[in-house]
């Protein structure tokens, strides 16, 4: 077994070792020192010895192992408390298989979710634990990706744990009141996850994971324990739908292709479809969330063959109704370009007057895109040439700041 | 997001924290300085517990800097301080937050006597396509 065999084994049962520990013990730091010990036996064992039929309950042995052995330890240094974990046997911590009527495993998983979004965790926190815990990246990785040093990661990931234990969070599923918040918190912070992936690809040379994957994996994790949850549908479908683009956003030299500039012919069609299939099964069923929307805007998108093509009434349409749900400039900006395709750039042009009216939004680069963008539609050339220097000023993407330079110093048609 | 907190100002003699050194800080009584150190190490360990704090340097006198010029000649090296800034860079911290508004919230708490606080973003290598 070489060692990228031993990661796959590895990633794929992390967070399930994980959350049959967590279930037993409910300490998150002692649980997961177990697991890393597990892991390193493996390293050492598998390869002699050969790996075992089944690596998951191993690596569940042999951890619960650690735990308890620590647990003693800890027992002898300060006798005060009768752990329940004394007793139990290393076994007792195996879950249930798979196709076990109670189901036990299932709901392990997305235990383990909700507690790595838990209330008391700040948004990064929650998103470094989820990649440690339940994705089971390296803290090496999560950082890499972040662009922040290992030991800022580190510290984030053991400050989270600690605030865990602080706050005296429980591995149980919470109540049902509780629960569809705390679903929204994970639904979010796994979107977090996607665009930070997604909108970081130029930059993932030199990294060796695509967030977005993993962020889809556990959206796709999600959505099987909450098949039901039309918002989980539809973050997973918004994922699907934008990630299909991945191939056609960016060029050799890692600059961005805008939407309407895309080769479509590089589109993943079988992402797009899933992504479809999975909007349109959420659409009809309940209430429709602000990702449902959105995924049904960027389906409206890959549906069209050309960007002249679109359907952009349609997508005129789902953006009032998700500045009705969910109002913010970013959503005021896409509908006032959808707008200014329906009804011309003059109407697109006075949805944007408030906007740039306000301080709040003196830093936004795309407010200013956005404008020269509609300036240019409606033939104002020099205005649209001076929007775009005072987006690039404000962009803070380096790829982005390049395209908007180039379209500010074009010259004037003819 | 990543912004940067740059701390520019000239104390004398140089030394950190600045604020002990400036003109302006030398001004206020012990106690005001030590109230203030406190809130500083209070917001310090908010950053740090939320994930926010990245990385922060204090910088040593400009006086030991030394400046490179570029000509088709070569390069030519003199001796610092640069003289071209009207108040020195002392140290940065660098944040990661959600939004401009959390980074302006932090940013804020960074202002001192005789000094002045800049917080810049950082720029990163992707973008989005929309």
């Amino acid at each position: 077994m070489t060692s990228a065999d031993l990661e796959q084994v590895w990633r794929r049962c992390a967070p399930e070792v994980l959350a049959a520990l967590l279930r037993r013990s409910g300490d998150f730091d002692a649980a997961e020192d177990a697991v890393q010990e597990a892991l390193v036996a493996a390293a050492r064992q598998w390869p002699a010895d050969g790996t075992p039929d089944d690596p998951k309950a191993w690596l569940i042995r042999v951890a619960s192992r650690r735990l308890l052995d620590q647990r003693r330890a800890d027992q002898a240094r300060a006798d005060r408390e009768v752990l329940v974990t004394r007793r139990a046997s290393p076994e007792a911590f195996l879950a249930p298989a798979a196709d076990s009527p109670d189901g036990g495993e299932r709901d392990d998983s997305l235990t383990l979710l909700l507690l790595c979004c838990h209330p008391t965790l700040t948004r990064p926190s929650q998103v470094a634990l989820t990649l440690r815990a339940v994705a089971g990246l390296s803290t090496a990785q999560i950082a890499r990706a972040f662009l922040v040093p290992e030991a800022t990661m580190a510290q984030r990931i053991a400050r989270a744990k600690a605030r865990l234990a602080q706050a005296g969070a429980r591995f149980t599923l919470p109540s049902a009141e509780e629960l569809p918040g705390r679903v929204a918190a994970v639904a979010h912070v796994l979107y977090l996850i996607f665009t930070e992936g997604h909108t970081a690809s130029a930059g993932s040379d030199l990294t060796d994971l695509f967030l977005a994957d993993e962020a889809i994996h556990l959206t796709r994790q999600l959505h099987r324990h909450l098949p039901a949850v039309g918002e989980v549908t539809g973050l997973l479908a918004l994922m699907l739908l934008t990630d299909a683009r991945r191939a056609a956003r960016t060029r050799p030299d890692g600059s961005l292709v805008p939407l309407a500039e895309q080769d479509r012919s590089l589109w993943d069609r079988a992402r797009i479809a899933e992504g479809v299939r999975l909007v349109e099964a959420a659409l009809p069923t309940g209430p429709v969330g602000p990702y449902q929307l959105q995924a049904a805007i960027a389906a409206v998108h890959a549906e069209a063959p050309s960007a002249q093509a679109t359907d952009w009434a349609q997508i005129e349409t789902l953006y009032r109704m998700l500045d009705a749900l969910a109002p913010g400039p970013a959503v005021t900006l896409n509908h006032a370009v959808a707008v200014a395709m329906v009804d011309g750039p003059a109407a697109g042009l006075a949805m944007l007057q408030p906007l740039l009216e306000d301080r709040r939004l003196r830093h936004h680069h795309r407010l200013h895109a956005v404008h020269a963008h509609l300036l240019e539609m409606a033939g104002k050339d020099a205005e649209a040439r001076a929007a775009y220097a005072t987006a690039a000023r404000l962009a803070t993407s380096i790829p982005e700041q390049r395209y908007l330079n180039a379209k500010a110093s074009r010259p004037p048609p003819g | 997001m990543k912004y940067v907190i740059l701390i520019h100002a000239n104390p004398d003699p140089w030394g950190h924290p600045t604020s002990r050194y400036t003109p302006e800080g030398r001004a206020l009584a012990a106690e005001h300085h030590d109230e203030m150190d406190r809130q500083f190490e209070a917001l310090l360990e908010e950053l740090s517990a939320s994930g926010e704090f990245v990385t922060a340097e204090a910088l040593a006198d400009p006086a030991s800097s030394t400046l490179y010029g570029w000509s088709p000649e070569g390069h030519l090296a003199t001796d610092g301080p640069y003289a071209e800034a009207k108040e020195q860079l002392a140290g940065f911290f660098l944040i990661d937050c959600a939004s401009r508004e959390r980074a302006e919230e932090i940013a804020a708490q960074f202002a001192q006597p005789g000094g002045m606080v800049e917080l810049r973003p950082v720029m990163w290598p992707g973008g989005d396509d929309q």
